[in-house]
């Protein structure tokens, strides 16, 4: 009976030593095994292994792709339009051995300050030696690459490997912004006044050309029409002529007598005779001498 | 308890996320463990056990009572079974359909479990869940991050500002690589979102994007996001990309509505034109009508009348050849008759005049009455 609590701490006892001396590295980690500071194993495949328990000290490190924003950056290029760029970084800890001694203690956080400070350099020298036109095109991805090599070269001592670099944003300086809006609105201010001004143009030209046709057509109506009138006349005088050219003296005769009932009203005419007149002739004598 | 440890967050790993922020703030200091339970903490839970068990021990040898070491066995044996109970509840884990499951045998990438009840003996294996079919959504441009350039102002070719705000969907493609290549890939998305549409924005020029390319920028930029995240190995896929907003800054909106507004105008004062000219070729066309057939009549009225008088002179002229001097005389009497009867007539006798009697003859008077 007195052998369980002998057994109890044995056990526990081995229990300790395993733990202590037992690791486990995942899959998203790499792992340093130091011994008193010093690097005694590199473990970069995931799974189980072995220390020295209580000398030595696991420290591990993320092996997935890491991120890095930087803070928005001033950059000149070559024509000296003034652009605000910012970027951003996909980095990971290729060399745990190595990043362990170029950042020492700080860390992931420590390594991103210098990655940034390689980023920004590179990104005002890759920039710089180009015109706005350029960050502003196709060549943009170009450029991203070069920044990303120029990095990649500068990055090498610190252990990581940069996977990519890529520009988030070029734009202008916020003081600038309200000089492009001007201009945009007055671009706009341009556009409109030139269609209104073709409009104005298109209606007065469809306004000219309806009026003129109006008085073509009229014109031509009236033209027509006084040849059709004249023709009527001329045929007028042709029956007149081809009836009164039979006995023109009888026409005269018959004419006159016509003119006279017609002009000689009751009401505006006082005629004086003569009884001499032929008319009257029987109002004298009875003519049967 | 790898279920336990997979039940919250927004990726089915909420506290793994948490260790891996820890992991890189501390530095070195980081272990981070999630998915496999700490081996500290697994013996000083059978430290624990171990003493329950010694003081069960010595409570039943204190006592001195004769049932003392059956009572020390039949708790050892309920432990034991509550023991394996705990261990199979730890070990037996469910995938829901929408979800996949990843295995690590002592932390390396073992396999991948599909939807239905798994198995993972703990402690030699542990899982992470992840909800692959699942579409996250990032919204770009619309965030209230500081700047007015964060709120979606893209700068484009043509140095022009434009307000851009879109929607990424997104899932899970392939859940181990999703879990080992990208350590915030929520950000890495965004990230990779925005400069992807800022590229493609910085390329083109205003009236495109305003106008009708957006289904063409939109495949442009889903296919450059997915080519690059592709490039991480990042197990994700991009569904789609909506485009919320493509429109000028709110700033010269109004000019480019005043645009819109003169469009309009001209389109009015064409349309008003065509109406003035329609209406006034109509009437045009209708006088000149009015005018060809006026003269057509005047032509038939003027013929008519002339056939008809000449035909009635003819008629009265072949009667008077057959008896000129009667008809003649005939004539000259009726027309007379006619004429005389209705006029004012006066008649003077000229033989008398030789008396020297000069007749007065008031004319006014006379035409007064025969106007009365």
């Amino acid at each position: 009976m007195n052998r369980l609590p002998i057994l109890g701490g044995v056990f526990i006892v081995i229990a300790f030593l395993a733990a202590s001396s037992i690791y486990i590295v995942d899959e998203r980690e790499k792992a340093l095994v130091l011994q008193f500071g010093q690097v005694k194993a590199v473990k970069e495949d995931p799974g189980m292994a072995f220390k020295i328990p209580f000398i030595q000290e696991v420290v591990r490190y993320d092996d997935r792709i890491l991120s890095l924003d930087t803070q928005p950056l001033e950059v000149t290029p070559l024509d000296d339009r003034r652009l605000v760029v910012d970027a951003f970084a996909r980095y990971r800890v290729t060399d745990a051995e190595q990043f362990r001694r170029a950042v020492g203690t700080g860390g992931i956080a420590s390594a991103e300050s210098r990655l940034e400070r390689i980023l920004n350099a590179s990104l005002r020298e890759v920039l710089g030696s180009v015109t706005s036109n350029d960050i502003l095109s196709e060549d943009r991805i170009l450029l991203m690459n070069r920044i990303r090599d120029a990095a990649i070269l500068e990055s090498d001592n610190l252990g990581i490997e940069v996977v990519d670099v890529r520009i988030k944003r070029a734009d202008l300086p916020a003081q600038n912004l309200e000089a492009t809006f001007a201009r945009m609105r007055a671009e706009r201010e341009r556009e409109a006044a030139d269609e209104r001004a073709r409009g104005n143009e298109a209606a007065q030209k469809v306004r000219a050309q309806a009026d003129r046709t109006a008085v073509e057509l009229v014109s031509e109506a009236q033209r027509d029409s006084d040849i059709i009138r004249g023709e009527a006349d001329g045929e007028r005088n042709a029956i007149f002529a081809e009836a009164f050219s039979r006995d023109p003296e009888f026409f005269a005769f018959y004419r006159s007598l016509a003119a006279y009932e017609v002009s000689l009203q009751g009401d505006n005419s006082t005629l004086v005779l003569s009884p001499d007149s032929e008319f009257f002739d029987y109002l004298k004598t009875d003519g049967a001498e | 308890m790898p279920n336990s440890n997979n039940s919250g967050g927004p990726w089915g790993g909420g506290g793994n996320n948490n260790g891996g922020d820890d992991d890189r703030n501390n530095g070195n200091q980081g272990g981070n463990q999630p998915q496999v339970p700490d081996i500290d903490e697994m013996v000083r839970k059978g430290q624990e056990q171990l003493k329950v068990l010694m003081g069960g021990g010595k409570g039943g040898k204190g006592g001195g009572g004769a049932g003392g070491g059956g009572l020390g066995k039949g708790s050892i044996g309920l432990v034991a079974l509550a023991a394996v109970a705990l261990w199979g509840f730890a070990s037996f884990y469910s995938v829901k359909p929408e979800e996949q499951s990843v295995e690590f045998l002592f932390g390396k990438y073992y396999s991948t479990g599909n939807p239905g009840l798994n198995f993972a003996p703990w402690p030699v294996v542990s899982a992470e869940i992840l909800p692959v079919t699942r579409e996250n959504t990032e919204d770009i441009g619309v965030g209230s991050r500081g700047s007015r350039l964060e709120e979606g102002l893209m700068l484009t070719g043509d140095e022009n500002i434009v307000d851009i705000d879109f929607q990424v969907v997104w899932n899970i493609a392939d859940a181990p690589m999703f879990l080992f290549n990208l350590a915030q890939p929520q950000e890495t998305i965004r990230a990779v979102s925005e400069s992807a549409m800022r590229e493609v924005i910085g390329r083109s020029d205003l009236a495109p994007i305003l106008n009708r390319d957006r289904a063409a920028i939109s495949a442009e930029v889903r296919e450059l996001i997915q080519s690059t995240l592709e490039s991480y190995n990042s197990g994700v896929n991009i569904v789609r990309l909506n485009f919320d907003k493509a429109d000028p800054p709110i700033e010269v909106i109004d000019s480019f509505r005043d645009v819109q507004a003169a469009e309009q105008e001209r389109d009015t004062l064409e349309k008003r034109a065509d109406a003035y000219a329609n209406e006034r070729l109509a009437a045009a066309r209708g006088q000149s009508v009015q005018l060809l057939q006026g003269a057509e009549g005047y032509r038939a009225q003027v013929v008519n009348a002339a056939t008809g008088e000449a035909s009635r002179f003819i008629a009265v002229y072949n009667e008077y050849a057959k008896a000129e001097e009667v008809t003649r005389k005939r004539l000259y009497l009726e027309t007379l008759e006619k004429v005389l009867a209705g006029v004012t007539k006066i008649v003077i006798d000229e033989s008398a005049s030789g008396s020297g009697v000069v007749p007065y003859l008031p004319l006014n008077e006379l035409n007064k009455g025969a106007t009365n």
